[in-house]
């Protein structure tokens, strides 16, 4: 490892991951690009908290089907021990109800496996830049989740999506760029951001707002 | 779901045991009828005669209208029933020769009986016991008025008195108790019928599942001895052909799109006589196409088959356009239910064009596009294009959704 001084200027990345092949890949991709290194390497859930815990990366490349504790339980422990490490999901399945829920407990974003090396490193520096990495599919996952909450508990006091970050969510969706919905709505490109890290708040939040209602249910129901 | 698209099931036992009940309680209505006429007629030592002519036309219209119109067992008409039955009693009293309501068959013995059984077979054995009750309580004032002192009467008069009244809270109660149980068991068996169908149709759709799985199991497993076996021959070579990377390459993306479809999502549970319009567009991606498709929805979004099928061949000829003359490098389509409409855009990055329908309709170039607006406006919707030359082209779908079920 050449560099590895105070001075260096690269993203310390944590890849959690089962196969070690791909461990390895993702290792020779931030190292090529300049941009990012591997700092450790987890096997399963367990690890990635603890190696969280020890290096504070910047950022977390997890997978989801991780052998023990799982992918998602994993993020909700890292997040809430170390609320500046970002975590970035890398997925091969992409399987939906996994992916929502990973976002929901707080990570910054999803990537399919088959992402080439330059995505990869992208989203890695978007999602430490604080930048939530939406694909079109992630994009219409959130849009229905919040019409399905809104439809079973209508005039509840979480917060819904306002009329713009509906749009801004239709057109990631769609396939647009955050820049090109910047020249579509004449808006900046700082704005879009905004709206959609805006939009991931308020999820996280319907999240914590859920497990409430659940407690308060359970406490009324056992009084 | 409460989604009623499942045509009505044909009435089962219970159904037609329940309609053999109301027609047995009109056959007892004009049995008793005829035998008051009867009575009226033979006896003939009736003493009002005019008064006893009058309950019996207002009987006879009475049971001709139910008999007619068949009306439900809703509060007016049973009221209106009992008042007739409580009525025809009292009256007994006045018309009858004194001494004798209660102790012989007389007047208005039958006709009552058909109020407290209607009452139960309408509203249930304790609608039927309390129809019954009155029924007696209004024997007992009819014997009164009849001039029987029925603290006086003797033990078999006091007897036959009880029994008549019982008569009316037996009959009320065991009809209600009957016809309840017809109900239940009428619900039980539309149940089971639902319950069947959906499990047939659960059934349907994993093995349908189960062999698109087996399908695309058996392409991935021989593309991955053609990419294993491939790979190993091209380690040996000395400068390996691009090309050929480059073709082994794509067969694994397929590959892995094919099974990632897969393992997705858990299985829907559909409501009947629909289809997936998410599950349709994503064997649209499954289908080659030379440019890069993404497809997302913001859920299944079920609609009627029909529809799901005319969308999806709507956007299979906008990708199909696309293809032919946008020069994009990326395709998206994305669905959409919200407020009563289903909306899908089909989205490229490619040249746009300028679109002006009048224009292009004139010059005879709607082409496809005249097609998809032909499928989409026979399912009520519209079509709206978004386009310039180099922003690339929007096309969306409207289709409003069917609010009829329910």
């Amino acid at each position: 490892m050449s560099g590895a001084g105070a001075d260096d200027q690269r993203l310390r990345v944590l890849v959690v991951d089962d196969h070690p092949v791909w461990r390895d890949g993702v290792r020779a991709d931030l190292d090529a690009s300049g941009r990012a290194r591997v700092v450790a390497e987890a096997r399963d859930g367990g690890e990635a908290i603890e190696l969280a815990r020890e290096t504070m990366p910047d950022v977390v490349l997890m997978d989801l089907n991780l052998p023990t504790t799982r992918g998602v339980d994993a993020i909700r422990r890292i997040v809430e021990e170390s609320p500046h490490v970002k975590v970035l999901v890398l997925s091969a399945s992409g399987e939906e109800a996994d992916v929502l829920e990973a976002v929901k407990v707080g990570a910054g974003g999803y990537l399919l496996k088959s992402a080439t090396a330059g995505e990869l490193v992208d989203a890695v520096v978007r999602v430490r830049a604080g930048e939530p990495v939406f694909s079109a599919n992630l994009a219409a996952l959130v849009l229905g989740e919040f019409r399905r909450m809104s439809a079973a508990v209508p005039n509840a006091a979480e917060p819904g999506l306002t009329p713009r970050e509906t749009e801004v969510l239709k057109l990631v969706a769609k396939g647009y760029t955050y820049r090109e919905i910047a020249e579509k709505l004449v808006i900046s490109v700082k704005t879009v951001q905004n709206h959609v890290q805006n939009i991931l708040t308020k999820l996280q939040l319907s999240k914590r707002y859920e497990l409430m209602r659940y407690a308060i249910q359970r406490g009324l129901d056992r009084a | 779901m409460a989604s009623a698209r499942a045509p009505a099931p044909d009435p089962g036992p219970a159904e037609r045991a329940s309609a053999v009940l109301a027609l047995g309680i009109l056959a007892l209505r004009w049995v008793a009828l005829t035998l008051m006429v009867l009575m009226a007629a033979i006896t003939g030592d009736l003493r009002r005669p005019l008064l006893a002519g009058v309950a019996i036309a207002v009987t006879t219209a009475w049971t001709l209208w139910l008999t007619i119109a068949r009306p439900r067992g809703t509060a007016p008409v049973l009221a209106a029933d009992l008042a007739v039955a409580v009525g025809l009693l009292l009256l007994s009293g006045v018309v009858v020769p004194e001494g004798q309501v209660g102790s012989h068959p007389f007047f208005a013995s039958v006709y009552p009986v058909a109020a407290a059984v209607f009452w139960g077979a309408a509203a249930g054995a304790r609608a039927g016991l309390a129809a019954g009750a009155l029924l007696g309580v209004s024997l007992v004032a009819a014997q009164l008025i009849n001039g029987i002192d029925v603290l006086e009467a003797t033990t078999p008069q006091l007897l036959s008195l009880a029994s008549g009244a019982l008569n009316f809270v037996l009959a009320g109660g065991a009809v209600g108790l009957v016809a309840r149980l017809l109900e239940r068991s009428a619900g039980e068996l539309r149940a089971a019928a639902e319950e069947a169908m959906r499990a047939r149709e659960q059934a349907a759709r994993l093995s349908e599942r189960e062999s698109l799985a087996r399908q695309i199991h058996d392409s991935v497993l021989q593309s991955l001895a053609m990419v294993h076996k491939r790979a190993r021959e091209l380690a040996g070579v000395e400068a390996v052909p691009a090309a050929e990377v480059a073709r082994l390459a794509e067969m694994a993306a397929g590959q892995e799109r094919a099974l990632r479809s897969l393992i997705l999502r858990r299985p829907d549970d559909a409501p009947g006589g629909t289809a997936s319009l998410r599950a349709n567009l994503e064997a649209l991606a499954r289908a080659e196409l030379p440019i890069p498709l993404t497809v997302s929805a913001t859920g299944p979004i079920w609609l009627p088959v029909r529809h799901a099928e005319e969308l999806t061949a709507a956007v299979r000829q906008a990708l199909d356009n696309v293809v032919e003359h946008a020069s994009a490098s990326k395709v998206a389509v994305f669905a959409d239910e919200d407020d009563g409409a289903v909306v899908v855009a089909v989205r490229d990055d490619g040249a746009g064009f300028s679109y002006d329908e009048a224009r292009l309709a004139a010059a005879d170039k709607m082409g496809i596009l005249k097609s998809i607006k032909g499928r989409v406006e026979q399912l009520d919707g519209s079509v709206r294009v978004e386009t310039a030359p180099g922003a690339g082209t929007e096309i969306e779908l409207r289709v409003p959704t069917r609010s009829e079920a329910g």
